[in-house]
């Protein structure tokens, strides 16, 4: 008999830790903004580049991507780009793509910012900001390195130096 | 039926009605629960009683397991109801992900933008947790467990901006949820003119404005004298410089989907009906249907010993 008082017991405990556990979940110590985006599956959204062709990161699988979100309007993000510019330069042939993708602006206006800065990696429009949206952008620039198996490794807000974005791709760079 | 099992019996029904008929302020009063708790009590006085009569085992075992399933609906029910938090709406903006610690994951609104604010529907907002299957949200509702997620349809604006030459402009929202959105999800009121109408702000940090954009229903539009022809809702855009300093002949108000020049920019709104989140704290369907089950089955095991005692 006292063994099932025993097991009783043992019910209405699990029952009373089942029914009040969920009320007092840990709060998520997940950072906000794009530096919370680590591990998740980076979104594919067809976009176009700034000569109207259509483009998508698909096309760049088994690559290190670095999505750089961008606005002409944005000093850190003209700051920044002779930066992303090197970074292409120095790592273009150990599979690092540098894309700096506009957010919301017309492809001249694009056109013009990138020509004026000597930017040759490629420019992509957003014109509907998916990216900004998708990467929780706090702000512009936004900076998202994309692992090789298409996974976001690092994500970043504000204007990065070439030293930085090298420590950010590090890992996925050496990754296979 | 004795007062035992009918007490136990209530102490079932009210959460299951608490599970049927979800949000009610009522759930969380102190009465309500007060009230629940006491009855478990009276479930457990009575039950200390029927086992000193009850001669069998078979009916012992059904009065402790008519006591364990209304004090497990009944915890159930309490804890829902003192514990959780109180119901809340969340918004999110097309293709924002929002953690939301108490689901034990993130919602996953839909993507929505020109084209999609054109059509009927925007797609559901996703539930996504942590090695479980993902759940679509309706506005039926689901249950998750301890809380029930209903899709609460709510009308918001893609907003286009554009220069005098029609090219196009990053649309920020400085103080929105999701900054690089050009979706504004009107979450503010003020009155105008006796109506109170959704409101909410952008910024067009290219042309240096900052745009305030009023939401007034197609009946309400139809009204004001100010805007003219066309049908549907519309929206009212005030612009002002940089500095939040009022602009000359910077205020104009248009139908969904017409372009206005206004304030040196080319403005342009899709009002469209968008998915928000009610998060409605339910006690745990589980615990309530085990509960439930515990009383049934105690139920039948004192029925069945009556049957064999009289025969």
């Amino acid at each position: 008999m006292r063994i099932v008082w025993l097991v009783v017991a043992l019910a209405g405990a699990v029952a009373v830790i089942a029914i009040v556990a969920p009320f007092f979940v840990p709060a998520s110590t997940r950072p906000a903004g794009p530096a919370g985006l680590a591990g998740e599956p980076a979104p594919v959204f067809p976009l176009h580049d700034a000569s109207g062709a259509p483009v998508s990161i698909a096309r760049y699988g088994g690559k290190v991507v670095v999505l750089n979100l961008w606005g002409t309007w944005c000093p850190p993000c003209r700051a920044e780009m002779p930066e992303l510019q090197k970074l292409a330069d120095a790592y273009g042939a150990r599979g690092v793509v540098v894309l700096g993708v506009n957010q919301g602006e017309s492809a001249q206006r694009a056109r013009a910012f990138a020509r004026s800065l000597q930017i040759r990696f490629p420019i992509w429009l957003d014109d509907r900001q998916q990216y900004g949206r998708a990467f929780t952008a706090l702000g512009l620039p936004t900076t998202v390195v994309v692992g090789r198996n298409g996974v976001i490794v690092r994500g970043f807000d504000g204007a990065l130096t070439f030293e930085q974005m090298q420590a950010a791709i590090a890992g996925a760079v050496s990754a296979r | 039926m004795t007062i035992f099992a009918a007490v136990a019996a209530a102490v079932v029904a009210a959460v299951a009605v608490e599970i049927a008929v979800p949000g009610r302020d009522a759930y969380h009063a102190g009465w309500f629960n007060v009230g629940l708790i006491a009855l478990v009590v009276v479930v457990a006085v009575l039950a200390r009683s029927q086992l000193t009569r009850s001669s069998s085992q078979r009916a012992r075992a059904g009065v402790v397991a008519i006591a364990l399933g209304a004090a497990i609906a009944g915890l159930a029910g309490a804890a829902s109801g003192l514990l959780a938090p109180e119901n809340r709406t969340i918004v999110g903006a097309p293709g924002q992900r929002v953690r939301v610690d108490d689901l034990g994951g993130s919602l996953v609104f839909p993507p929505a933008d020109a084209e999609v604010a054109g059509s009927s529907s925007s797609g559901d907002v996703v539930l996504e947790r942590t090695n479980r299957r993902s759940l679509a949200i309706g506005e039926r509702g689901r249950n998750t467990g301890s809380f029930v997620l209903r899709a609460i349809p709510r009308e918001v604006a893609y907003v286009d901006a554009r220069d005098a030459r029609g090219g196009g402009l990053t649309v920020t929202q400085p103080s929105g949820s999701s900054f690089l959105s050009p979706v504004l999800l009107m979450q503010q009121r003020q009155t105008i003119a006796g109506l109170n109408v959704p409101f909410d702000s952008f910024a067009v940090p290219a042309a240096h404005r900052l745009v305030k954009a009023v939401l007034f229903s197609a009946q309400e539009a139809d009204m004001m004298r100010a805007i003219q022809g066309g049908s549907g809702p519309a929206v009212l855009f005030a612009v002002d410089d940089e500095n939040d300093r009022p602009l000359r002949n910077a205020i104009a108000a248009v139908r969904t989907g017409a372009n206005v020049g206004v304030g040196g920019l080319l403005l342009r709104a899709v009002v469209f009906s968008y998915p928000a989140v009610d998060v409605v704290a339910v006690p745990s369907l589980a615990a309530a249907v085990a509960g439930a089950l515990l009383v049934f089955g105690g139920l039948i095991a004192k029925g069945a010993d009556r049957n064999a005692a009289g025969s």
